[in-house]
Protein backbone atom coordinates (compact mmCIF):
# COMPACT_ATOMS: atom_id res chain seq x y z
CA UNK A 1 0.00 0.00 0.00
CA UNK A 2 1.54 3.63 -0.90
CA UNK A 3 2.00 5.54 1.47
CA UNK A 4 -0.05 8.95 1.90
CA UNK A 5 2.21 12.24 0.85
CA UNK A 6 0.86 15.09 2.20
CA UNK A 7 3.59 17.38 0.94
CA UNK A 8 2.96 15.53 -2.57
CA UNK A 9 3.01 18.47 -5.41
CA UNK A 10 -0.66 18.34 -7.02
CA UNK A 11 -0.34 17.47 -10.38
CA UNK A 12 -1.18 19.96 -12.18
CA UNK A 13 1.04 23.00 -11.17
CA UNK A 14 2.24 25.36 -13.78
CA UNK A 15 6.19 25.07 -13.80
CA UNK A 16 9.03 26.52 -15.73
CA UNK A 17 8.69 23.44 -18.51
CA UNK A 18 5.80 25.32 -19.68
CA UNK A 19 7.89 28.48 -20.79
CA UNK A 20 7.27 28.79 -24.27
CA UNK A 21 3.71 27.59 -24.70
CA UNK A 22 1.95 29.85 -26.81
CA UNK A 23 -2.03 30.29 -27.78
CA UNK A 24 -3.22 31.51 -30.98
CA UNK A 25 -6.40 33.43 -31.64
CA UNK A 26 -6.00 33.64 -35.67
CA UNK A 27 -8.50 35.39 -37.85
CA UNK A 28 -10.21 37.75 -36.26
CA UNK A 29 -12.18 40.34 -37.38
CA UNK A 30 -12.47 43.84 -35.38
CA UNK A 31 -16.29 44.17 -34.79
CA UNK A 32 -16.65 48.04 -35.42
CA UNK A 33 -19.78 47.37 -33.35
CA UNK A 34 -18.34 45.82 -30.25
CA UNK A 35 -15.55 48.33 -30.55
CA UNK A 36 -17.85 51.29 -30.60
CA UNK A 37 -20.04 49.59 -27.62
CA UNK A 38 -16.51 49.05 -25.87
CA UNK A 39 -15.17 52.90 -26.68
CA UNK A 40 -18.38 53.94 -24.71
CA UNK A 41 -18.17 51.72 -21.57
CA UNK A 42 -14.81 53.85 -21.03
CA UNK A 43 -16.21 57.13 -22.05
CA UNK A 44 -18.89 56.50 -19.66
CA UNK A 45 -21.44 59.97 -19.59
CA UNK A 46 -18.30 61.97 -20.94
CA UNK A 47 -19.02 60.76 -24.50
CA UNK A 48 -16.55 59.54 -26.97
CA UNK A 49 -13.55 61.37 -28.00
CA UNK A 50 -12.88 60.10 -31.01
CA UNK A 51 -16.37 58.48 -32.44
CA UNK A 52 -15.23 55.71 -34.84
CA UNK A 53 -11.82 55.41 -33.66
CA UNK A 54 -11.12 51.81 -32.11
CA UNK A 55 -9.52 52.25 -28.64
CA UNK A 56 -6.11 51.55 -28.46
CA UNK A 57 -6.71 49.04 -25.35
CA UNK A 58 -9.62 47.37 -27.45
CA UNK A 59 -6.33 45.39 -27.69
CA UNK A 60 -7.93 43.73 -24.58
CA UNK A 61 -10.68 42.03 -27.02
CA UNK A 62 -9.00 40.94 -29.57
CA UNK A 63 -5.14 40.15 -28.29
CA UNK A 64 -5.71 39.03 -24.48
CA UNK A 65 -9.31 37.84 -24.54
CA UNK A 66 -9.30 34.74 -26.86
CA UNK A 67 -5.65 33.57 -25.98
CA UNK A 68 -5.62 34.00 -22.30
CA UNK A 69 -9.25 31.88 -22.35
CA UNK A 70 -6.95 29.13 -23.50
CA UNK A 71 -4.60 29.87 -20.96
CA UNK A 72 -6.67 30.10 -18.26
CA UNK A 73 -8.31 26.83 -19.51
CA UNK A 74 -5.78 24.96 -20.13
CA UNK A 75 -5.78 22.32 -17.72
CA UNK A 76 -1.78 20.98 -17.72
CA UNK A 77 -1.33 24.37 -16.62
CA UNK A 78 -3.92 24.33 -14.09
CA UNK A 79 -4.16 28.22 -13.43
CA UNK A 80 -8.06 28.90 -13.43
CA UNK A 81 -9.57 32.60 -13.32
CA UNK A 82 -10.43 32.02 -9.37
CA UNK A 83 -8.47 33.79 -7.20
CA UNK A 84 -6.63 35.35 -10.64
CA UNK A 85 -4.85 38.91 -10.24
CA UNK A 86 -3.69 41.02 -12.86
CA UNK A 87 -0.76 42.14 -11.81
CA UNK A 88 1.08 44.46 -14.73
CA UNK A 89 0.18 45.08 -17.99
CA UNK A 90 2.49 46.52 -21.05
CA UNK A 91 1.07 47.38 -24.34
CA UNK A 92 2.84 48.61 -27.14
CA UNK A 93 0.97 50.11 -30.56
CA UNK A 94 2.25 50.00 -33.63
CA UNK A 95 -0.49 50.62 -35.64
CA UNK A 96 -3.71 51.64 -35.18
CA UNK A 97 -6.51 49.02 -35.42
CA UNK A 98 -10.11 49.86 -37.61
CA UNK A 99 -12.98 48.07 -37.93
CA UNK A 100 -12.84 45.10 -40.65
CA UNK A 101 -9.38 44.16 -39.91
CA UNK A 102 -8.24 40.82 -40.15
CA UNK A 103 -5.96 40.42 -36.63
CA UNK A 104 -3.85 37.34 -35.79
CA UNK A 105 -2.80 37.30 -32.13
CA UNK A 106 -0.63 35.12 -29.90
CA UNK A 107 0.17 34.56 -25.85
CA UNK A 108 3.32 33.23 -24.86
CA UNK A 109 4.31 32.20 -21.58
CA UNK A 110 7.40 33.91 -20.54
CA UNK A 111 8.04 33.14 -17.11
CA UNK A 112 6.84 31.01 -14.33
CA UNK A 113 8.12 32.00 -10.79
CA UNK A 114 6.32 30.48 -7.65
CA UNK A 115 6.86 33.37 -4.25
CA UNK A 116 5.32 32.56 -0.87
CA UNK A 117 2.76 30.40 -2.26
CA UNK A 118 2.06 32.46 -5.15
CA UNK A 119 2.56 32.02 -8.33
CA UNK A 120 3.43 34.44 -11.22
CA UNK A 121 2.93 34.04 -14.71
CA UNK A 122 4.45 36.32 -17.10
CA UNK A 123 3.42 36.61 -20.77
CA UNK A 124 3.80 37.81 -23.95
CA UNK A 125 1.50 38.67 -26.37
CA UNK A 126 1.56 39.97 -30.19
CA UNK A 127 -1.14 40.92 -32.42
CA UNK A 128 -0.61 40.81 -36.35
CA UNK A 129 -2.47 42.33 -40.01
CA UNK A 130 -1.27 41.02 -42.45
CA UNK A 131 1.96 39.50 -41.11
CA UNK A 132 3.12 42.91 -39.54
CA UNK A 133 2.87 44.09 -35.97
CA UNK A 134 -0.34 45.93 -34.11
CA UNK A 135 0.22 45.75 -31.35
CA UNK A 136 2.79 43.61 -28.79
CA UNK A 137 2.69 44.07 -24.85
CA UNK A 138 3.44 41.39 -21.92
CA UNK A 139 1.33 40.96 -19.00
CA UNK A 140 1.69 39.80 -15.21
CA UNK A 141 -0.35 37.49 -13.54
CA UNK A 142 -0.53 36.27 -9.51
CA UNK A 143 -2.57 32.90 -8.85
CA UNK A 144 -2.87 31.43 -5.84
CA UNK A 145 -0.54 28.50 -5.63
CA UNK A 146 -1.35 24.72 -6.19
CA UNK A 147 -0.29 23.70 -2.39
CA UNK A 148 -2.54 23.67 0.75
CA UNK B 1 -8.97 65.11 -32.78
CA UNK B 2 -6.76 68.39 -33.35
CA UNK B 3 -3.21 67.70 -32.36
CA UNK B 4 -2.95 69.38 -28.91
CA UNK B 5 1.04 68.77 -28.03
CA UNK B 6 3.84 68.96 -30.45
CA UNK B 7 7.56 68.16 -30.24
CA UNK B 8 8.56 71.51 -30.44
CA UNK B 9 6.12 72.61 -27.69
CA UNK B 10 6.63 70.08 -25.04
CA UNK B 11 9.47 69.98 -22.11
CA UNK B 12 10.11 67.74 -19.66
CA UNK B 13 8.72 68.50 -16.24
CA UNK B 14 5.19 69.83 -18.53
CA UNK B 15 1.81 67.99 -17.07
CA UNK B 16 -1.09 67.09 -19.31
CA UNK B 17 -4.67 67.89 -17.89
CA UNK B 18 -5.80 65.47 -15.45
CA UNK B 19 -8.61 63.46 -16.33
CA UNK B 20 -11.50 62.67 -13.53
CA UNK B 21 -14.06 59.93 -14.13
CA UNK B 22 -16.32 58.28 -11.91
CA UNK B 23 -16.27 54.68 -12.85
CA UNK B 24 -20.66 53.52 -12.84
CA UNK B 25 -21.42 49.88 -12.33
CA UNK B 26 -23.03 50.75 -15.12
CA UNK B 27 -20.00 51.39 -16.92
CA UNK B 28 -18.28 48.15 -15.37
CA UNK B 29 -21.28 46.08 -16.82
CA UNK B 30 -20.89 47.78 -20.26
CA UNK B 31 -16.78 47.24 -20.21
CA UNK B 32 -17.61 43.56 -19.03
CA UNK B 33 -20.09 42.75 -22.15
CA UNK B 34 -18.01 44.62 -24.95
CA UNK B 35 -14.67 43.26 -23.26
CA UNK B 36 -16.15 39.39 -22.42
CA UNK B 37 -14.88 39.62 -19.19
CA UNK B 38 -17.27 39.06 -16.96
CA UNK B 39 -15.11 37.66 -13.94
CA UNK B 40 -18.07 37.81 -10.96
CA UNK B 41 -15.47 40.50 -9.22
CA UNK B 42 -16.76 42.61 -11.88
CA UNK B 43 -20.51 42.17 -12.14
CA UNK B 44 -21.70 40.27 -9.48
CA UNK B 45 -21.87 42.21 -6.21
CA UNK B 46 -22.43 39.92 -3.71
CA UNK B 47 -19.63 37.97 -4.91
CA UNK B 48 -17.05 40.60 -4.21
CA UNK B 49 -18.07 40.88 -0.50
CA UNK B 50 -17.25 37.68 -0.27
CA UNK B 51 -14.23 37.97 -1.52
CA UNK B 52 -13.03 40.81 0.68
CA UNK B 53 -13.91 43.93 -1.35
CA UNK B 54 -17.15 46.51 -0.77
CA UNK B 55 -18.26 45.87 -3.93
CA UNK B 56 -17.82 45.33 -7.35
CA UNK B 57 -14.34 46.25 -8.71
CA UNK B 58 -13.65 47.72 -12.30
CA UNK B 59 -11.65 45.74 -14.57
CA UNK B 60 -7.82 47.11 -14.26
CA UNK B 61 -8.04 47.22 -18.11
CA UNK B 62 -11.21 49.86 -18.23
CA UNK B 63 -8.86 52.18 -15.60
CA UNK B 64 -6.15 51.93 -17.99
CA UNK B 65 -7.88 52.64 -20.93
CA UNK B 66 -9.46 55.43 -19.23
CA UNK B 67 -5.46 56.46 -18.39
CA UNK B 68 -4.80 56.00 -22.29
CA UNK B 69 -7.60 57.91 -23.04
CA UNK B 70 -6.07 61.16 -20.47
CA UNK B 71 -2.92 60.88 -22.91
CA UNK B 72 -4.65 60.69 -25.78
CA UNK B 73 -6.68 63.99 -25.02
CA UNK B 74 -3.27 65.47 -24.62
CA UNK B 75 -1.23 64.06 -27.63
CA UNK B 76 -4.24 64.71 -30.22
CA UNK B 77 -5.62 61.52 -30.34
CA UNK B 78 -5.91 58.10 -29.63
CA UNK B 79 -3.82 57.01 -32.79
CA UNK B 80 -0.28 58.99 -31.28
CA UNK B 81 0.06 56.60 -28.26
CA UNK B 82 2.51 54.52 -29.03
CA UNK B 83 2.67 52.39 -25.33
CA UNK B 84 1.39 51.97 -22.10
CA UNK B 85 2.61 49.94 -19.33
CA UNK B 86 1.13 49.88 -15.56
CA UNK B 87 1.24 48.22 -12.38
CA UNK B 88 -2.69 47.27 -10.74
CA UNK B 89 -1.53 48.36 -7.35
CA UNK B 90 -5.65 48.94 -5.50
CA UNK B 91 -8.77 48.23 -6.74
CA UNK B 92 -11.01 50.89 -8.05
CA UNK B 93 -14.33 50.27 -6.70
CA UNK B 94 -17.99 50.95 -8.75
CA UNK B 95 -18.42 54.53 -7.74
CA UNK B 96 -15.19 55.26 -7.57
CA UNK B 97 -13.63 58.62 -8.73
CA UNK B 98 -10.36 57.47 -10.75
CA UNK B 99 -8.48 60.62 -11.50
CA UNK B 100 -5.19 60.05 -14.34
CA UNK B 101 -2.32 62.02 -14.23
CA UNK B 102 0.51 62.69 -16.55
CA UNK B 103 3.85 64.18 -16.61
CA UNK B 104 6.53 64.54 -19.92
CA UNK B 105 9.78 62.97 -18.92
CA UNK B 106 11.69 63.24 -21.84
CA UNK B 107 11.53 64.75 -25.75
CA UNK B 108 13.64 62.67 -28.22
CA UNK B 109 12.53 64.55 -31.10
CA UNK B 110 14.60 62.49 -33.52
CA UNK B 111 12.59 59.80 -33.14
CA UNK B 112 9.63 62.10 -32.69
CA UNK B 113 8.11 60.70 -28.83
CA UNK B 114 7.60 61.81 -25.96
CA UNK B 115 7.82 59.73 -22.57
CA UNK B 116 5.37 60.07 -20.33
CA UNK B 117 5.41 59.24 -16.52
CA UNK B 118 1.47 58.47 -15.80
CA UNK B 119 -0.37 57.43 -12.41
CA UNK B 120 -4.11 57.28 -11.59
CA UNK B 121 -5.71 57.98 -8.25
CA UNK B 122 -8.79 57.43 -6.59
CA UNK B 123 -10.97 60.10 -4.60
CA UNK B 124 -9.25 58.60 -1.38
CA UNK B 125 -5.80 59.45 -2.67
CA UNK B 126 -5.44 55.08 -3.19
CA UNK B 127 -2.73 54.60 -6.00
CA UNK B 128 -4.85 52.56 -8.50
CA UNK B 129 -2.63 52.25 -11.36
CA UNK B 130 1.10 52.88 -10.31
CA UNK B 131 4.64 52.48 -12.28
CA UNK B 132 2.99 54.03 -14.95
CA UNK B 133 4.76 54.62 -18.64
CA UNK B 134 2.99 55.69 -21.60
CA UNK B 135 4.89 56.62 -24.85
CA UNK B 136 3.19 59.43 -27.50
CA UNK B 137 4.07 59.79 -31.14
CA UNK B 138 3.84 63.97 -31.68
CA UNK B 139 4.26 66.15 -34.75
CA UNK B 140 7.13 68.27 -34.83
CA UNK B 141 5.02 71.47 -34.78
Amino acid sequence: MPTLDCEETPSHMPDRSHVGRTYRADGQVIDGERAARFAEAIAGDDGLIEPGVVPPTYAAVYCLSPTLAQLFGDAELGIGLAGLVHAEQEFSFHQPVRAGDVIDASVRIASVAERRGRVFLGVELEATRAGRPVCSGRALFVAAGGAP
Amino acid sequence: MRAAATLLGVRAGDEIAPLARTVTQAQIDAYAEASGDRNPLHVDDAFAREHGFVGCIAHGLLTTAILVEAVARWAGGFDSVASVAVRFSRPLLRGDTITCTGQVTAVDAAAGTVSLAVAAVSQRGERVLSNGRAQVRLPRD
